[in-house]
């Protein structure tokens, strides 16, 4: 246990406490190991990573045989009990022999013939173990009580993000014994993060040479690199704490931190000034996030992410911009407002008290900021030929831009995409009042003066 | 049939091969197919002239028309593969190399990009790869399955397979069934094929519609993926018809930071559209040319409605196909030696559709000798001796509309606000329509292109000449008949450079009249004048003409120069080559395709529109003498009865009651034989015009056009407007 201990620990800083108490439980494989183990916390806490390692120390260091599954590769059962038991098959087996568990009893029968005498220990490791929930219904008690019914010394490890109360049903299950991986404070992100230094400065002197290594030589410490890893995360920490991201985006900035002390035009010891430098390229890649675009050399940025250069860039065709736009009218105002909208002649509106009370109250609840209404596709179509000046006959390239735009999702079916024929199918509208505005202007329509809300 | 020893009726699954067999055909057939006749047309059409004509036609625009389109797509695809190639291999990290395509929203258009991707990387043998589509992917099983039943079998691979790799096929030659195509059965084939050292190759996976996948699908798709990207080597190609914000809101955080993306965009389908037509539509290579309101039309329906290439190119083929099957006399729309040759096989019937040509007439017309018409309108052979000359003159005049055209475009396409359009296209119809000296478009054109400042116009009117010479020398000189073209061309571009020539020796100075003394005489008088004016009205007048002196007096060297050549540019170019089709010399209709009713006719769909023509007046479609109509709105017995149906529920209001249309059914029926039934009484309604009714209103139900209210009993609801 402590040769397993010792292995793991420098690996994974600041989980000292948590490596412990989980060798304690399975670092013994000539003692009964426990049913099952629950091991959660947030993404990017070390779950998995950690686990792996305690597991392929246990295999090389006792002898045990280990599994690693991924709940989400196992979309049916019968897939997930033939990965188990191909991992756990004998040495002596010869891979053509089939291995074939249609359900749990075979599985465990199978397992129980396979290794019934002998008294080694078993771990099976499952990822993402929230999805077993949505398996057959024995799944989850079957690998709970694993132990119980094929008498090995076997144990389960459940990995998962949620608290194990959420795997509660009406039948019940068995005991497990939780583990928590805690989040990373501050401090400890920070210590995890400079641990990264000593391969980052191997990395940056393999890239470099003449001048500008010699510089680095000099001014990479691990100070100069605690000072950008603070900076870093007093932009970022806010906003993600997952440590692989972190990692991954602090590498990249570092470059960008590193470019002017290279260039010798900033000393290294000049934070404020590195700092201005820096400040702007680090709230850039704080948008860019998790996103893991990446741009190809030399070619201009591409990735703009506001409405007005989307809804520009959109190529549609000119009489779906209409269709999009009618979507949009029809999808934000009342039915009952379309002949006064879109008829001429509609006739005097009667001013009641009544109405115009409500309406004054409800000046927050504007039919834009309430989400899209469905309409259906008569509508549509009739909002589609008021709102066009010329005369368009209703051919069939017109009708298939519809399904055009549901397949682009700017446009979604609510309800009856099965009965389109009939004339009951729904439709709404999902894309924001901005972005077609912006459409509107492409094509020289003011959408504004069709909208309810604002008359 | 085989028969069978069972006593009972049923279907009998025999098990004798026969599936297999099936299956095997097509593989072969398709394989012989260029050989024999591709053709559903008969012997009797395929050895006509015009088919022949047509085929050649059509081959060559075609595979033009292909070779532009690779090269056009070649960069983006050559990144897409180098791409492939460097990601291609294992890697420690679960990161999935991706590739996102901004390719354009017409998604069944881009199929086509992929497959040309897919030969590729089969080319360079970068990688297996796998199409998904989103119809075959509605849930995670059936995408894993598709994906690991595609990937090891897929077919357009196997023929480049060496001997080497035929073996180790042959191993696997075991079909799996779709449910065994698990990860794992694709992980032991991998080790099998490419598991050694430099055989690795990349598994790439294409999702052409990256719009229409379930996010929950595709984001288990993309984890599982990433998971096995240890071991096997995924890349992950996503076609996405928005953009990349689509991409960004369909993935959450945890997909999203399994793959690492990098976005790839193609040409934008309108730059695709136009350069086809620049370069193939509007080349003077072919003898076959569009109408100005067909292009239009065709161009249009891109535009207006759906953004397909391949449609526009359907299209065209389509005209292209109208125009020749029109008649022999039609084979003579090639080239110049082509079709002297085809002179000569022409019939009489042939020569009589020559000559019923509408632009015939104005020629036998412009004839002035008596004896000369009649030959022309009798004597085949003499016929026949003339057209070569008329042919020659319809090609070069084609020829040299395109060679002024390009001059032309060159001139006013970059005019502030574009007033005739700023592309060869728009240009096209705008010349072939009308004539185009007098359209107010053109006459602003000309007028800001006097405004314009010396340096600015000089500049222009070069680079127009040098354009022109370029297209000269690079399109039109290879051709035949395309020196006799460049001929006329080169002269008028000359007299054109000494024109420029003078006016940049032009100063700009204000150039005093000839005789100045009476100039300055007739100013001093002036000044003398406006001393002395006695009213208003006076001084105004004065005023005005003095004005106007000034204009003319004004006119600097550079300004005359100036209008010179711009004067000349409309009368040689402009009004002599740049002619509207009514003015296009004889015979043109041989080249031009017009006829654009029946190709609206026949390529837009208008199904709500056919059916109520069918249902309004059935005499259209059925052409039977009984229910001839004087009038659209008239009800006749004699029609069918859903016609007769239909026709009244058109009167009627969101709400029919079943009881009067009954009715009125009725009475139209019984207005056709009235003299029979006219003692019917009114209560008593006949079960056989009942029954008649009844089906004729569940069949226009059948069709869409009313629904059985449920709010109101014995009432129809109307769904169409």
């Amino acid at each position: 246990m402590e040769q397993i201990c010792g292995a793991v620990e420098p690996l994974f800083p600041c989980r000292e406490a948590s490596i412990r108490t989980l060798c304690e439980l399975i670092g013994h494989c000539n003692e009964a190991y426990p049913p099952a183990i629950y091991i959660f916390g947030h993404s990017g806490t070390g779950k998995t990573s950690l686990t792996k390692a305690i597991l392929q120390q246990c295999e090389r260091q006792q002898k045990v045989r280990t599994v690693q599954l991924n709940a989400i590769e196992c979309y049916t059962t019968k897939i997930l009990l033939e990965n188990v038991l191909d991992a756990l098959a004998p040495e002596e087996q010869q891979p053509a022999e089939s291995l074939v568990a249609d359900n749990m009893l075979e599985f465990v029968e199978q397992l129980r013939r396979w290794h019934g005498k002998s008294a080694r220990g078993f771990l099976i490791a499952v990822d993402n173990a929230e999805r077993l929930r949505d398996m057959d219904a024995n799944v989850l008690p079957v690998l709970l009580r694993l132990q119980q019914l094929t008498g090995l010394n076997i144990c389960v490890l459940l990995l998962s993000q949620l608290p194990f109360e959420k795997y509660y049903n009406k039948t019940g299950l068995s005991e497990i014994i939780p583990v928590h991986l805690a989040q990373y404070n501050k401090t400890e992100t920070l210590r995890i993060l400079s641990s990264d230094f000593d391969q980052l400065k191997r990395q940056l002197q393999l890239q470099l040479d003449g001048d500008r290594l010699a510089i680095c030589e000099q001014s990479l410490t691990p100070e100069f690199y605690s000072n950008y890893l603070n900076l870093f995360l007093s932009v970022f920490y806010k906003a993600c704490r997952d440590v692989p991201e972190l990692r991954l985006t602090a590498r990249k900035c570092f470059a960008v931190y590193m470019e002017p002390v290279l260039d010798g035009s900033v000393e290294c010891t000049d934070v404020s000034r590195l700092w201005r430098h820096i400040a702007g390229p680090l709230r850039s890649a704080l948008t860019q996030i998790y996103l893991r675009v990446e741009k190809p050399l030399g070619e201009p940025d591409i990735e703009d992410q506001s409405v007005r250069r989307l809804a520009q860039s959109l190529e549609l065709p000119y009489y779906g911009k209409f269709l999009l736009i009618a979507a949009f009218l029809a999808s934000h105002n009342s039915a009952k407002q379309d002949k006064r909208l879109f008829v001429k002649h509609h006739g005097k509106q009667r001013k009641r008290m009544q109405t115009v009370n409500a309406r004054a109250k409800n000046a927050e609840k504007m039919s834009t900021t309430l989400g899209p209404k469905s309409f259906s596709i008569d509508r549509l179509l009739a909002i589609f030929y008021a709102i066009l000046d010329e005369k368009v006959g209703l051919t069939c390239n017109l009708l298939s831009q519809i399904s055009t735009l549901v397949h682009l999702k700017l446009l979604a079916f609510v309800s009856g995409e099965q009965n389109i024929m009939d004339g009951s199918a729904k439709l709404q509208c999902t894309v924001g009042l901005e972005f077609v505005l912006y459409i509107g202007k492409v094509v020289g329509f003011n959408v504004r003066q069709y909208l309810c809300d604002f008359m | 049939m085989d028969p069978t020893i069972s006593v009972s009726k049923g279907c009998f699954v025999y098990k004798n091969g026969a599936t297999r067999a099936n299956k095997k055909e097509p593989s072969k057939r398709k394989r012989s197919g260029p050989a024999a006749t591709s053709s559903l047309l008969g012997k009797e059409i395929t050895t006509q002239p015009f088919y022949a004509a047509y085929s050649d036609c059509w081959k060559q625009l075609h595979e033009h028309i292909q070779q532009l389109q690779m090269t056009s797509n070649a960069r983006t695809l050559e990144q897409l593969v180098e791409f492939v190639g460097i990601e291609g291999h294992c890697r420690l990290d679960e990161v999935l190399p991706t590739a996102a395509l901004l390719t354009g929203i017409n998604q069944p258009d881009h199929l086509k990009q992929f497959e040309t991707l897919t030969q590729r990387l089969h080319l360079q043998r970068v990688g297996r790869v796998s199409v998904l589509q989103s119809r075959d992917c509605a849930t995670l099983k059936a995408a894993i399955e598709s994906m690991v039943y595609s990937l090891m079998y897929d077919l357009s691979a196997m023929p480049e397979m060496d001997e080497e790799e035929a073996d180790e096929g042959e191993r696997d030659r075991k079909r799996l069934r779709r449910t065994q195509c698990t990860l794992k059965q694709l992980h032991a084939w991998y080790s099998n094929n490419f598991g050694g050292a430099g055989k690795q190759r990349a598994l790439v996976i294409v999702l052409p519609d990256f719009e229409c996948f379930n996010a929950n699908v595709l984001q288990d798709f993309i984890l599982i993926l990433s998971a096995q990207c240890e071991r096997l080597p995924f890349v992950l190609i996503l076609g996405v018809a928005t953009a990349m914000t689509t991409v960004h809101s369909t993935l959450p955080y945890h997909v999203s930071s399994k793959i690492k993306l990098r976005v790839f965009q193609t040409q934008a389908a309108p730059t695709g559209l136009n350069e086809v037509l620049d370069k193939v539509l509007l080349s003077p290579k072919y003898a076959f040319h569009l109408s100005g309101k067909a292009f239009k039309f065709l161009t249009h329906i891109f535009l207006y409605y759906d953004f397909s290439i391949q449609g526009f190119i359907q299209g065209f083929k389509y005209c292209l196909m109208e125009h020749y099957f029109a008649g022999n006399a039609f084979a003579l729309c090639t080239g110049y030696s082509q079709a002297l040759g085809r002179i000569k096989q022409l019939s009489h019937e042939d020569m009589e559709t020559i000559r019923r040509l509408p632009s015939f007439r104005p020629y036998v017309e412009q004839i002035n000798d008596c004896k000369r018409i009649i030959a022309v309108l009798t004597d085949d052979e003499y016929l026949k001796k003339k057209l070569p000359q008329l042919l020659r003159d319809c090609l070069l005049h084609f020829m040299l509309f395109r060679c002024s055209l390009e001059f032309f475009t060159e001139l006013v396409g970059d005019l502030p606000r574009c007033p005739l359009g700023k592309l060869h296209r728009e240009l096209y119809v705008n010349c072939l329509n009308k004539p185009i000296s007098q359209q107010a478009e053109y006459k602003e054109c000309w007028q800001i292109l006097s405004f314009m400042s010396k340096e600015a116009f000089v500049a222009k009117l070069s680079k127009c000449i040098s354009c022109t010479e370029h297209f000269l020398s690079e399109q039109i000189a290879p051709l035949e008949l395309g020196d006799a073209c460049a001929e006329v061309m080169r002269a008028e571009l000359q007299t054109l450079k000494t024109l420029l020539n003078d006016v940049e020796l032009a100063t700009l100075e204000q150039q005093p009249h000839v005789n100045s003394e009476s100039h300055l005489s007739s100013d001093a008088r002036a000044l003398t004048d406006l001393t002395q004016v006695a009213s208003r009205q006076e001084l105004k007048a004065q005023l005005l003409q003095r004005s106007k002196q000034d204009k003319q007096q004004s006119t600097s060297e550079y300004a005359r120069a100036l209008t010179k050549i711009l004067a000349h540019i409309e009368e040689q170019l402009v009004l002599k080559h740049l002619r509207p089709l009514q003015q296009a010399p004889p015979l043109h209709e041989l080249y031009v395709f017009t006829d654009i009713a029946t190709v609206r006719r026949n390529i837009i769909g208008a199904p709500r529109a056919a059916l109520h023509t069918a249902l309004n007046n059935p005499h259209f479609y059925m052409q039977c003498k009984c229910c001839e109509l004087q009038d659209q709105t008239q009800l006749v017995g004699t029609m069918p009865d859903l016609s007769v149906v239909y026709k009244l529920h058109l009167e009627c209001g969101r709400m029919i009651n079943l009881f009067d249309w009954l009715q009125a059914f009725r009475s139209v029926l019984r207005s056709a034989d009235e003299q029979e039934n006219a003692e019917v009484s009114q209560e008593h309604i006949d079960p056989q015009i009942q029954a008649r009714f009844t089906r004729a209103v569940a069949e226009l139900q059948f069709l869409g056009y009313i629904k059985m209210s449920k709010r109101k009993t014995d009432h129809a609801t109307r769904l169409t407007w």
